[in-house]
């Protein structure tokens, strides 16, 4: 079995989940070194960006992995997803300086969900693609608005934006490849029942 | 000009050596078909958008190359053989004609943005049984869809289910299709059903657990499973809900051996070819080559 882990904001929860469930994960000397792939207790745990465990679980390059629902709605990521974890919970809000124009243009990391969230709405504005630091957008006038992840509200106080309508509520979750859930139902199974035994009811 | 070296996203030719391996495959298919009485149609590379328009969800709508053709009407580029099949047969047969057995070949074009690197043009050859409502229809086509793949060391694996279980359960209550499609319990379920989905998505639901909500879809798996047991490459998959489409009863999945590759998939559409004007029960699979190279 494959576990892809997602490197930065949720690396060290995704690692507790299955070090608390039982599982062998690499320790941390072994993520100080620069390897992406470790073998541990008959399972290859992978180090991939956050956005990108969807795509390597949807094609099963992964057999299973942790995501958040920003990155799994982004990708349109078909995989099951039969556990949403306890932490991580976060809001993806569109954001806009005090006074700002009507939307027309929108700047984010998240362009598929941003569309699908205008469309529901029926709001014609043009997306504005960024890789990150998206709130400056709004701050330098690039755009009127953004869509982006809201944690603590910090980011968005400190540049003087405010918060003005929810597009989702964000939780991480762990993601099952659909061709290894049917062609491999005992490991899967085993899997979520240790996660959820030992992560859920602590 | 850049696009002179490369092609469109999704297509490319297959030059000798492919070509041969592609053909000596596509002949050991036909061979067995033939072998197993299935005659073979040829079916147009393009037809209008319009008899369709009815049976297809806009989802799997949007998956098709479509355009204006001279006339000004809709045309689409063939991403589906089955529908095609009942168009094309419904309104020549009588039900003295049946049960027939079919196959077919040939490329569909499908979009499919979601899926990076996935191929837009792919080779398939599938088979249908037209009018023939029976189990043993069923076992028929999962055991042949099965032999077709299957090597000495090197066995498939075959996921079988019925679709209707999950549409009776999301009938009496839309949230358990989120449910089970994330298989994971949701709030939306309501009490009365909370114990049969939690089943459903632990893996732990039997067909009696099934019976009350889908008896005839539990009646006809428990046939099923008695005729291919002793036969372990088929395995019941309670829980299996995806993508019904125009299925309604039995549907089922061929993973190559050791590689969970899905090579082939298909089931029993027991209402398409009374939506093109005469009722024929019916049941078929597709082998998509491309995933078998």
């Amino acid at each position: 079995m494959r576990i892809a882990i997602p490197k930065g904001r949720l690396q060290e929860k995704a690692l507790a989940v299955f070090a608390n469930a039982g599982y062998d994960v690499p320790s941390e000397a072994d993520l100080k070194t620069r390897k992406l792939v470790f073998e541990r207790g008959g399972i290859e745990w992978i180090f991939v960006k956050d956005g990108d465990v969807p795509v390597y679980v949807e094609h099963g390059a992964a057999d299973a992995g942790i995501a958040g629902l920003d990155q799994i709605l982004e990708h349109e990521c078909t995989a099951y997803q039969p556990v949403e974890f306890p932490f991580g919970h976060c809001r993806m809000m569109l954001i806009a300086a005090p006074g700002a124009p009507p939307l027309t243009k929108v700047a984010t990391k998240y362009p598929r969900i941003t569309r699908q969230f205008l469309d529901a709405r029926g709001v014609h504005a043009e997306i504005v693609p960024l890789s990150g630091s998206v709130e400056l957008a709004a701050v330098l006038n690039l755009t009127s608005h953004v869509v982006d992840l809201v944690e603590t509200g910090e980011t968005v106080r400190i540049h003087k934006l405010e918060m003005q309508e929810v597009v989702a509520e964000i939780s991480p979750r762990l993601i099952v490849g659909k061709n290894f859930y049917r062609t491999e139902p005992k490991m899967v199974r085993e899997l979520i029942n240790r996660i959820e035994e030992k992560v859920l009811s602590s | 000009m850049a696009t002179k070296s490369r092609y469109p996203t999704g297509v490319r030719p297959l030059l000798a050596e492919e070509t041969a391996r592609r053909r000596r495959m596509e002949s050991r298919f036909v061979d067995a078909f033939t072998g197993a009485g299935f005659a073979e149609v040829v079916l147009p590379i393009i037809d209008y958008v319009e008899p369709y328009a009815a049976l297809v969800e806009p989802a799997t709508a949007k998956q098709s190359y479509r355009f204006v053709d001279r006339e000004g009407d809709l045309i689409a580029i063939r991403s589906d053989f089955t529908p095609m099949l009942a168009r094309a047969l419904a309104p020549a047969i009588t039900p003295e004609d049946l049960p027939m057995r079919l196959f077919y070949r040939g490329d569909v074009i499908r979009v499919e943005a979601s899926r990076l690197g996935a191929n837009r043009e792919l080779f398939q050859i599938g088979a249908e049984i037209v009018g023939d409502d029976s189990i043993d229809a069923d076992v028929a086509m999962l055991r042949l869809a099965a032999d077709l793949v299957r090597a000495p060391g090197d066995e498939p694996t075959v996921v079988y289910n019925d679709v209707s279980i999950a549409a009776a359960l999301i009938a009496q209550s839309a949230p358990v299709r989120e449910a089970l499609a994330a298989k994971r319990m949701t709030a939306g379920v309501p009490a009365a059903l909370q114990t049969i989905v939690a089943k459903l998505i632990s893996g732990d639901a039997t067909l009696s657990d099934v019976a009350p909500f889908a008896p005839e879809a539990a009646a006809r798996l428990s046939a099923i499973e008695e005729a291919v047991a002793g036969d372990s490459i088929f395995t019941l998959h309670l829980d299996d809900i995806e993508d019904s489409g125009y299925y309604t009863g039995l549907r089922f999945r061929v993973y190559a051996g050791g590689a969970r590759t899905k090579v082939a998939q298909g089931g029993r559409y027991d209402n398409l070819y009374e939506r093109f004007g005469q009722r024929a029960a019916a049941i078929g699979f597709t082998f998509t080559i491309d995933d078998l190279d």
